[in-house]
């Protein structure tokens, strides 16, 4: 293998595949990059058997071959080499990867290519294509709401479930659950799999360009998704087990219907957030509807033990029954950071019942979050 | 800090002297409050005229009666207790809210600046010792001083029916006299390290060579040293700021039976959350201790996901707890289960899948409700039905 290109784009690729890079693995050849001639160009690669990612560079292939190398030795390496021209050149008599840029020359002990697990794209059936923004919106409103602990694995996943012409994105723990439905055209294939909401905010990370497409597909088994965005490739594990039937948790109904500005309310509930950290993070909202001259308010509170107290009034309109209802101060930023309507509609039956946010005029986006119990 | 002035507050002989008060043909003799003699109870409490013939709280009761064979032992009124203790602490808390109950029998009060209200320091200590005599027909012993310590110190020397004032700037000398074991934080061992370097007394520990006080007692050196000088900034902490609420019981004879430890667990979960629900805490760590009959003690501690003041959540946090220390036939002398971590205007985070937690929390609240108006023993659980039966005898 003989194969030179610049240092930028050597840099830029290897920091794409770092994450899929294992850390703690078993298998040595796990902590490794494999760099390899394709068609013309140097393909990186890395895996650590639940997240796979290509990445392909412009290079000039002199003489082709491949070899695996730890992947952060190379990257600290070329992360700190002057932005010139990188000569790549494979010892095969002793498995090392010889790197020539400038008046340096390095040798890095390998390991053979053959040993590195392949990650391949299937290419015989038709991929859903997608747009990269709208998708990295979709995971933005959703993924934030997986569970963090493995407490019940299936909630570390994004439910996406495909039918003729919806794609949704559903993600919960414990405490709230968030929904986005997207119209989708050319759908090929149905299928409902979990993907895991790390391997989704990786997704997020590498689509650069908003109007790129990006084609998904699910492994004919059903264990594993594909996304192909312009010269990167990333497959995913997907999570086992079954997701929770969503619709049965979203509220058919409401007493009272709460609309606001939604900077106006994040800012109300960031300025309480200090206060009610020392509280299990519990901000009140007291919601107030107006009469044939007032208009309605929403008061928001926290009091922290130790640390004083909070308030602040907020016009809002407001349908239906007055109500007081508690909620963790933390959803509710995450929620609110995500609408990206300048009106949100809060939905409430009662203190002990799920609180229902919506953007007002926006996509179809549902975030459900319990209330927390308000002691006496 | 600015000048303060706390009064501890202490009731004498409790127990004993509620017991006179519920039968006045036991006054002035020789009352003893504990368990069963051919158990191996210990004394709850004695009156003084038992204590006269050397019996004092937390002996064993075989030993009580060894040394006062006319002691009049009484199995205690536990709930009679409560019932008084709140009376006194009433009282307390009409005179300042800053009150810390320490026990069912004592308390701190912050009654700094409280003499633009109520008059001189002396008038309201005599104010209210005169009203608990009075009011709840209990004696009473105070100290007043101007920190935590000697507060409480001057009331154990002040005891029965005394009335100790510590002025500012004597607490030292007030101390220095005193043996090194009414000192906060002497125990047997540590008493026993200072004793056979010659300090016997307060005053000698306070005029100790820090580094050489250090080489005995490493870290604790310099704040044991603090407190024989009679100084303590440690503050008034009302009950709202509690930090735990814990409960544990010694049982009258060893136990190896694991479905009455689970039991006494579920018993003592009721207790401690709805305890937590009288208070609108929280807690998010579950903490049980073992004591085994070599008296060898251990505690475990788990954190939960969320805060909770739900019986059925701490029990079964502290089954998990037991089950993963305690192994078939061991024997248990002590069992306590309790709950740290605490928040007030206790808040937890409702489940989503879950909404039995919604039904759990008013029916707990219910059971709250009913036993409030007719008594603890009003409603329980089924499975503590033989227990609870037992216990009352």
């Amino acid at each position: 293998m003989r194969i030179s290109c610049m240092q930028e784009s050597l840099a830029r690729g290897l920091a794409t595949v770092s994450r899929a890079v294992a850390t703690h693995s078993s298998l040595p050849i796990l902590s490794n990059v494999l760099l390899a001639s394709d068609k013309g160009r140097l393909k990186l690669s890395a895996t650590n058997l639940e997240l796979g990612i290509n990445c392909w560079i412009g290079a000039q292939v002199e003489q082709d071959g491949q070899i695996t190398v730890p992947a952060r030795i190379l990257a600290d390496l070329v992360n700190s080499l002057p932005p010139e021209r990188v000569d790549l050149q494979l010892v095969v008599r002793t498995n090392t990867l010889n790197l020539k840029c400038g008046r340096l020359e390095a040798n890095i002990k390998g390991l053979d290519a053959q040993e590195f697990p392949l990650i391949i794209i299937p290419d015989d059936e038709k991929p859903l294509l997608l747009k990269a923004g709208m998708l990295a919106q979709m995971i933005d409103q959703v993924a934030f709401a997986a569970a963090q602990d493995d407490n019940r694995p299936v909630l570390t996943g994004v439910l996406a479930d495909l039918s003729a012409d919806t794609l949704t994105f559903a993600a919960a723990d414990g405490y709230r659950l968030s929904v986005r439905k997207e119209p989708v055209e050319g759908v090929a294939w149905q299928s409902s799999v979990v993907i895991p909401a790390k391997a989704l905010q990786e997704l997020r990370r590498l689509s650069a360009d908003a109007d790129a497409p990006v084609s998904m597909l699910i492994s004919r088994n059903r264990n594993q998704v594909f996304f192909h965005l312009d010269e990167i490739d990333l497959v995913s594990q997907l999570v086992e087990g079954s997701f929770p039937d969503y619709n049965a948790i979203v509220p058919t109904s409401y007493n009272t219907k709460t609309t606001l500005l939604t900077a106006d309310l994040l800012s109300a509930i960031r300025m309480a957030y200090p206060f009610a950290r020392d509280a299990s993070n519990m901000v009140r909202l007291q919601i107030v509807p107006g009469g044939a001259e007032a208009v309605g308010k929403v008061v928001i509170t926290a009091s922290s033990p130790d640390h004083g107290d909070i308030v602040s009034e907020l016009e809002a309109t407001i349908e239906g029954t007055p109500v007081e209802i508690a909620f963790n101060a933390r959803y509710l930023i995450d929620i609110l950071s995500v609408v990206n309507t300048p009106q949100v509609t809060l939905t409430t039956r009662d203190p002990s019942s799920p609180g229902v946010f919506r953007p007002d005029n926006g996509p179809a986006l549902e975030h459900v979050v319990m209330p927390m119990h308000i002691g006496r | 800090m600015a000048m303060r002035w706390i009064i501890h507050v202490d009731l004498d002989a409790f127990f004993a002297s509620v017991e006179e008060l519920l039968d006045p043909t036991l006054k002035g003799k020789p009352v003893i409050v504990g368990g069963d003699p051919s158990g191996r109870g210990v004394v709850a409490s004695c009156s003084y005229a038992a204590r006269a013939y050397g019996v004092h709280s937390a002996m064993p009761m075989g030993q009580a009666i060894r040394l006062c064979p006319q002691g009049i032992i009484v199995h205690g009124h536990y709930r009679m207790y409560g019932h008084y203790s709140e009376q006194v602490m009433d009282i307390l808390k009409q005179v300042t809210p800053l009150v810390e109950q320490v026990s069912i029998d004592e308390a701190f009060l912050d009654v700094t600046g409280c003499e633009k209200l109520w008059g001189p320091i002396e008038h309201i200590a005599h104010m209210i010792q005169e009203r608990v005599n009075s009011e709840v027909n209990l004696p009473v012993s105070l100290g007043v001083a101007a920190c935590k310590i000697v507060a409480k110190i001057a009331c154990d020397y002040g005891k029965p029916h005394g009335l100790v004032i510590v002025p500012p700037g004597e607490e030292a000398s007030f101390l220095a006299p005193l043996a090194i074991e009414r000192l906060w934080g002497v125990g047997k061992v540590t008493g026993a390290h200072l004793r056979s370097l010659g300090i016997t007394t307060i005053g000698k520990l306070a005029d100790y060579p820090t580094l050489a006080l250090e080489r005995l007692l490493g870290s604790q050196a310099e704040p044991l040293q603090q407190l024989a000088r009679g100084i303590d900034v440690s503050q008034v902490t009302t009950e709202r700021e509690r930090r735990s609420v814990s409960k544990e019981v010694t049982f009258s004879e060893d136990v190896r039976d694991y479905g009455r430890l689970a039991r006494t667990l579920l018993s003592m979960s009721e207790q401690v959350a709805s305890s937590m629900r009288a208070h609108a805490l929280v807690g998010r760590t579950v903490r049980i201790k073992l004591r085994y009959p070599d008296f060898s003690t251990i505690t475990r501690q788990a954190i939960l996901e969320n805060p909770t003041d739900q019986e059925q959540v701490v029990y079964q946090e502290a089954l998990r707890l037991l089950k993963a220390q305690w192994k078939a036939g061991d024997a248990v002398r002590l069992l306590g289960v309790g709950m740290s971590n605490l928040l007030e205007q206790g808040g937890y985070q409702l489940n989503l899948f879950e909404h039995s937690d919604i039904r759990r929390s008013r029916l707990n609240d219910t059971l709250d409700a009913i036993r409030a108006r007719w008594g603890d023993d009003a409603i329980q659980r089924a499975s503590l039905l033989d227990y609870n039966a037992r216990k009352g005898k």
